[in-house]
């Protein structure tokens, strides 16, 4: 309520972030694995006297530095960007629990920005031993930005009970380890790791598509199957890692899950489901493709097949990172804040004194219709727009005012046998703050029935 | 474990000669060249095929014909665990697998594969393409839901306008006067019965023949003296990539499938009015916008027959390339082949796209408001089954 909204028209504010995040997880997931990829071939061609390999990598590496040196920083700084616009409050919380592990995390970021620059511009300037040393501890400053960023994300899933207790006391930030280690933290960092060792052969296996396998045969078929054994150990304990994610988050957010299972629903009521089955499908295409394209036929392994493999991978990325957002309904921190920036906490005084009179952005003079949308633009808007996604207009196409009425009502009452109570948050505000919220929705569904009443 | 793996083959291979399909398959070669790429979309309209046999069996378990098939699909959209998958992957592997032919056909043909000796590979092709269309206008009513039965309707007005043997046809369709759960019954058998009797042996003739003669060399490969063309033995290679082409169509249809649903609408009423912009699937539209324009041209039944006569004309056009267009010399005969095909393809985009247009803009200016749902009518539950308000 003390911030500014920020509205965007026809997409929405989450997909501002979403869509930076997708390409900002696929590329900052490779600079963790390849991270790892990079000086580990390296010792391996250095082992078996492969010179060939070494150009390669070289040029590798310099993809490498261009890809997560420029695209990967700058989306990164998008995404913090982004989340507090959208969702000020959310943000703020974050900060104050977390300025500590963003301080490490920016070391971190600063070590691994300088370490893969040395790496890359030191090929043949320096010793051997030395260069793959430069290289390991890029591996390691990487593996740490995302041991850190980690901890912050699966706080926004599973916050614990030890924070729990002391949120909104101003004492939150004496839980720091216990909300930085929460329920998920681990198995959320394993799962992470092994999608960034996948995303590492994946990527590998775009600049191997370019070797001529013809005029350099073996080359070609050594480095495509070394880079294809990347996926491996996640296509093997992926499964497992994801059974021992999904066991520790909430009985609540887990059923989320299930209720695709039954019903379809042109709503996120049965979307989280559908993604999260994309997700496994997608996942076995690309290991299956890898199989086929680049294991059993590396010397015809081309450009088309990687790109083929790279866009099933930013799928299943896409699909991955959705899945979790969704898990996280109604909340954005869970069981303190709900996603549209109003605390567990506060809904009680809000029912009571009032949604608006705690906002710096209503008019005095303002009508019931403005009044409405001030009402729309804080509950709503972090989830739906007027006229396009999960657009009002559609949803409510045909209801007449007490439909919309009824609807706010059971929205606002929130009791636990409410078939939206799962997906969102209570409605909050006085009577006459719904009833200004419903005359707004029904001028976006029924705009003649709506004008006709004035 | 590769012992016992080793022994099962010996096994296997003494009772039914495995070594010499395998030798087989490895002696055959598949052509490698820029258009290569044109080969999967035969197996990859397999494929869909398959996908919807397997989801058409499961959707069989609880598919009930008759007055209880609106009642049946809703159970299985709404009730049965999963069953909107199978239902969403059933809908979506039929139009992709129609759209997958589609572009097998125009490739061959503008490969001129259907030249001599393959002339019956394009002709059974031909037949399988009007019977997946048969197939995808069967299967289109059996949930009888209201644009189902408003489409199937008007659907077999088209025939029913034919002089002297349209209304006996349109009745033995229909079984009876109007459409009904009659109807039902009837599509069903011939979804179910009728069309995989005929289609599966027709589809086995397609595929021998495609072993028997092999892959078609475009002109331009054909041009190329004969040692300076490349190939790939078909096995394990092109298995491999056909396989890895089968992977990613079913990871399009899954997704298809998993994040648009197919609608079920509500149960058919005919004494309710046509829904606005009722139309056929995409597949027909081409058709339906032909006869909607010889209709309004021409008076009375007039204009469905010339209508009809117009596809009959394309349609023996068509089938009789190959005895028109027999020869690898690349003469004029082959050329203005070449030329019909394109004309033939601009026909059916142009008139596919004009039939959408047409319909929006009738939609457009017959904006009648809908029924406001009454606040009392729906209860929460109802409300996100029918029409859910997504957070």
């Amino acid at each position: 309520m003390n911030y500014p909204f920020w509205n965007v028209p026809h997409i929405g504010s989450g997909w501002v972030i979403g869509l930076i995040a997708i390409f900002h997880i696929m590329i900052s997931h490779f600079a963790v694995g390849g991270g790892l990829y990079l000086p580990m071939a390296e010792q391996k061609a250095l082992r078996e006297g492969r010179q060939d390999w070494l150009d390669t990598l070289r040029s590798h590496s310099k993809f490498f530095l261009v890809l997560t040196g420029v695209f990967g920083t700058v989306s990164g700084v998008g995404i913090w960007f982004a989340i507090g616009l959208a969702n000020p409050e959310a943000t703020s919380t974050l900060i104050h629990n977390f300025v500590f592990a963003w301080a490490i995390e920016w070391v971190v970021f600063l070590v691994e920005l300088s370490t893969i620059v040395v790496y890359y511009y030191t090929w043949g300037r320096i010793s051997n031993e030395l260069h793959i040393k430069v290289g390991y501890a890029y591996a390691i400053s990487s593996f740490l930005t995302l041991v850190v960023i980690n901890g912050i994300l699966t706080f926004m899933l599973t916050p614990g009970d030890a924070w729990l207790a002391v949120a909104g006391t101003g004492r939150e930030a004496s839980r720091f380890w216990q909300a930085f280690f929460n329920p998920t933290y681990w198995p959320s960092l394993f799962l992470r790791s092994a999608v960034c060792v996948s995303l590492a052969g994946i990527w590998a296996l775009v600049t191997c598509s370019r070797i001529d396998g013809e005029a350099r045969p073996q080359l070609k078929t050594d480095l495509v199957r070394w880079s294809a054994k990347w996926l491996l150990p996640s296509f093997i304990a992926m499964p497992f890692i994801l059974g021992w994610y999904l066991w520790l988050v909430p009985e609540s957010q887990r059923a989320l899950l299930q209720l695709g299972m039954t019903t379809i629903g042109t709503g996120a009521f049965t979307q989280v489901t559908r993604v999260a089955l994309i997700m496994v499908l997608t996942s076995a295409t690309v290991v299956g493709l890898v199989y086929f394209l680049a294991w059993r036929l590396p010397l015809s392994f081309g450009r088309a097949h990687a790109l083929a493999i790279l866009l099933l991978g930013l799928v299943v990325t896409a699909a991955g990172e959705y899945s979790r957002e969704m898990l996280r309904k109604p909340y954005v921190i869970g069981r303190h804040m709900y996603s549209n920036g109003v605390r567990v906490s506060e809904v009680a005084r809000f029912n009571r004194d009032g949604y608006l009179p705690q906002s710096p952005w209503v008019p005095a003079n303002a009508t019931v219709l403005q009044r409405g949308q001030i009402m729309f633009r804080g509950e709503c808007m972090a989830c739906h727009t007027a006229d396009a996604y999960r657009s009002m207009k559609v949803l409510l196409e045909g209801r007449d005012r007490e439909a919309i009425s009824r609807l706010l009502a059971i929205l606002h009452d929130s009791k636990p046998d409410s078939p939206y109570k799962a997906f969102m948050p209570p409605l909050v505000g006085t009577a006459e703050e719904v009833t200004a919220l419903g005359d707004y929705l029904e001028s976006l569904a029924r705009p003649a029935a709506h004008q006709a009443k004035d | 474990m590769r012992k016992p793996i080793q022994a099962a083959y010996a096994w296997a291979n003494e009772r039914l000669d495995l070594d010499d399909m395998v030798k087989f398959a490895r002696k055959k070669t598949v052509p490698e060249h820029r258009h290569s790429a044109w080969y999967y979309w035969g197996g990859i309209t397999l494929f869909f095929f398959l996908a919807q046999a397997v989801s058409g069996v499961l959707l069989l378990l609880y598919y009930r014909p008759g007055p209880d098939a609106y009642e049946s699909v809703r159970q299985i959209t709404f009730d049965i665990h999963f069953g909107w998958l199978i239902r969403s992957t059933h809908s979506w592997a039929a139009n992709l697998m129609l759209i997958s032919i589609f572009v097998h056909m125009f490739s061959v043909y503008f490969m001129k594969a259907y030249r001599s000796p393959r002339e019956f590979g394009w002709w059974s092709g031909i037949v399988l393409l009007m019977m997946s269309m048969v197939f995808g206008f069967s299967g289109y009513l059996l949930p009888m839901n209201e644009l189902a039965y408003f489409a199937t309707k008007v659907g077999l007005e088209i025939p029913a306008s034919l002089p002297v043997i349209g209304p006996v046809m349109a009745d033995l369709v229909r079984g009876g006067l109007e459409v009904n759960e009659f109807t039902v019954h009837r599509f069903f058998a011939l979804h179910v019965v009728v069309l995989p009797a005929l289609f599966i042996p027709l589809l086995g003739f397609h595929l021998w023949l495609v072993q028997k003669h092999g892959n078609a060399l475009p002109p331009s490969e054909e041009a190329r003296p004969a040692a300076a063309r490349r190939s790939i033995p078909f096995f394990p290679n092109f298995m491999l990539k056909d396989l890895a082409m089968w992977l990613i169509a079913l990871n399009i249809l899954a997704v298809l499938a998993a994040m648009f649903p197919w609608d079920l609408g509500q149960a058919a009423d005919p004494l309710k009015p046509a829904p606005r912009g009722i139309h056929p699937e995409w597949y027909f539209m081409s058709q339906f916008q032909v006869l909607k324009v010889f209709g309004n041209w021409l008076p009375g039944a007039a204009g469905e027959i010339i209508g009809l006569v117009w596809f009959t004309l394309g349609m023996i056009l068509w089938c009789i390339i190959p005895l028109y267009d027999p020869r690898n010399d690349g003469g004029r005969r082959g050329r203005r082949a070449t030329y019909f095909g394109l004309l033939a393809l601009l026909i059916l985009i142009v008139t596919t796209a004009w039939g959408y247009w047409a319909i929006h803009s009738e939609t457009l200016t017959d904006a009648r408001p809908a029924p406001p749902i009454a606040g009392a009518a729906l209860t929460p539950h109802q409300q996100i089954r029918s029409n859910p308000p997504a957070p």
